[in-house]
């Protein structure tokens, strides 16, 4: 096995033209070529990026609506032609037969064959891959009990939950067995039981060594899950990294909430503060930069205060998000 | 190929799983069974009436049903969103393609067959024997909703189901008049009518029909009507030229199919 990127892209582009043929690139293209009314029109939706996903890590492709999330899902998948750029998927060309062998996709809000019950689904779904009878009747009655759709086998997914929805649809990413699973917004539209237990099987697939690549808005979900993140916004990756590199910040501010402070130390901290704030008795100091919290907290004990919580406030995916989206 | 089948189960299985497509059968069965009130009015003429009126209405409504079922095929599913799950395992577009067609083929096999039944039935009830010639018949309506069911998987490929389930009902139209429609000799009927304006619509009405299906060929209502057998060539070229027909149509579908963005 390659122990090279399970999956990367260089420079991927997608230009969608609009209109009656847009659907059909080449056309599309002719016909923007020719300046043809009602397609001449262009829209780019993602605009040269580059990442690449390691072998046993989960990686979350973070982003606002319309940034170019799902569009990248679906170049990386075959499902729409990259305009330009390239890539690999499991050592093959985006697209190419042989990595869909080992990959799963769930794509964001999926319809399935809704007259369909459980078995029948993965079994179909089963079918698509070299996998035999025997192989697959095993797989899928492993996979309804790890969704927990065990007492839904006799019933028709037209009659399932949207949760429940999501979790056959995880069943059928996971039929092959893969080694990359690429999940499109997964947690959307889930209540937070829904959440919890796709983070879960996000946690279990890792643990089990298999690559995971999804993409989502809801950042307390990315910042459990991900060892790396990427965050795309107007077609464009503005920043990719390990979420412990990016989240660093050397001078992110404290705050220090202590009682019984003599004047003179907190005149003396007062000093390193944006803020203090008193209330009930305690008082709140507000540090402009971690480098001076030993000092602070020396200071405060030294002169007898009683010191009753140290916070640190680290940087977040959130404000990392909304510092790079809005510089988009 | 095991991918197709498993395609092709599937869509036969959506298809009699449709409540539309239930209804759609047991619809034309009833007007099946109106003929034979229709044709007992008639003195003397009832059996001539019942094949001529029954074979129309076999054929006309498998072709129907093929249209409404075919229009659907790629559309539903691009529309559901449920081709994302499927284009992204290991399976050639073509193969999903072609599944769906033999998918409706079997489908569309089974309403041939019911109305075969019924009409099977019918006769016996006028002690008319169900010969080889209407087997021959209801072979060549199977086959005519071959080259439509092709012809709706096309359009369905890059289009909506409204403006392909339009397109498809016109070349039916069109093409059960192919043969005349492949004579057509327009005369001036006035001094004001132009000759060689209607030779060049003749012209191009000629070659429309050179492209479009000749579906009158698949339809035998004469030969069953006066119990005139068709040679076993006349069936297998009609069957090759027809599956040639939807086999070019479908290759077409899948180009146009691998091609495409499903956004």
């Amino acid at each position: 096995m390659s122990t090279g990127p399970i999956l990367s892209v260089e420079g991927l582009m997608k230009t969608f033209h609009l209109g009656f043929l847009g659907a059909l690139p080449f056309l599309g293209r002719l016909a923007a070529s020719l300046q043809v009314k009602g397609v001449a029109q262009r829209v780019e939706a993602v605009r040269g990026i580059s990442f690449a996903v390691e072998p046993g890590e989960v990686f979350g492709l973070v982003g606002p609506n319309g940034a170019g999330k799902t569009t990248t899902i679906k170049m990386l998948m075959g499902l729409i032609r990259p305009s330009g750029g390239s890539g690999t998927v499991l050592g093959h060309p985006l697209g190419h037969r042989a990595a869909r062998n080992r990959l799963g996709y769930l794509p964001e809000q999926p319809y399935f064959y809704e007259y369909l019950k459980p078995r029948e689904f993965l079994d179909f779904y089963g079918g698509l891959f070299p996998m035999t009878a025997r192989e697959r009747r095993a797989r899928a009655e492993k996979l309804i009990d790890r969704v927990g759709l065990r007492h839904a086998v006799d019933r028709p997914i037209r009659r399932f939950s949207k949760g429940m929805v999501q979790r056959i649809g995880i069943a059928q990413a996971l039929i092959n067995d893969p080694d990359l699973v690429v999940l499109d917004e997964p947690m959307s539209g889930l209540d937070p039981i829904g959440r919890k237990e796709v983070r879960d099987l996000v946690l279990e697939l890792r643990g089990q060594g298999k690559t995971v690549f999804f993409s989502s808005h809801i950042l307390q979900d990315v910042e459990q899950l991900c060892d790396r993140v990427a965050i795309i916004a107007r077609g464009r990756i503005h920043v990719a990294g390990k979420l412990s590199e990016l989240l660093v910040d050397e001078d992110h501010p404290v705050e220090i909430v202590a009682t019984e402070v003599p004047e003179a130390a907190r005149a003396f901290v007062e000093a390193m503060c944006d803020r203090v704030a008193v209330a009930h008795g305690a008082t709140r100091f507000h540090l402009r930069s971690v480098k001076d919290r030993d000092a602070a907290v020396a200071h405060l004990v030294q002169s007898g205060a009683r010191l009753t919580a140290l916070t640190s406030q680290r940087r977040s995916l959130e404000d990392l998000f909304v510092e790079q989206a809005g510089r988009a | 190929m095991r991918q197709i089948i498993v395609i092709a189960v599937n869509t036969f299985r959506e298809a009699v799983r449709n409540r539309i497509f239930t209804s759609l059968i047991i619809f034309s069965i009833l007007m099946m069974l109106l003929t034979l009130a229709v044709s007992s009015a008639s003195l003397n003429e009832e059996v001539r009436l019942m094949k001529d009126i029954g074979l129309f209405l076999t054929s006309t409504f498998s072709a129907l049903i093929c249209i409404f079922v075919g229009v659907n095929l790629v559309y539903k599913e691009i529309e559901r969103k449920t081709i994302y799950t499927i284009l992204p395992k290991p399976i050639h577009r073509w193969q999903f393609l072609l599944g769906k067609y033999l998918g409706t083929a079997a489908t569309m096999s089974v309403q041939v067959v019911v109305m075969g039944l019924v009409l099977a039935g019918l006769f016996h009830t006028m002690n008319e024997p169900f010969g080889l010639v209407m087997v021959q018949a209801l072979w060549l309506v199977f086959i005519e909703v071959l080259v439509v069911g092709s012809v709706a998987l096309f359009f369905s490929s890059f289009s909506t189901p409204f403006l392909s389930g339009m397109l498809t009902l016109g070349i039916f139209v069109v093409g059960r008049f192919s043969d005349t429609l492949a004579n057509l000799r327009l005369r001036p009927q006035s001094p004001a009518d132009d000759p060689e304006t209607l030779e060049r619509i003749s012209a191009v009405v000629r070659a429309m029909s050179a492209v479009l299906p000749d579906l009158g060929k698949y339809n035998v209502t004469p030969n069953v009507v006066y119990d005139k057998f068709l040679s076993g060539e006349v069936v297998l070229w009609s069957t090759v030229e027809g599956v040639t027909y939807a086999a070019l149509l479908l290759i077409l579908a899948s180009f146009l199919l691998s091609r495409r963005d499903f956004v």
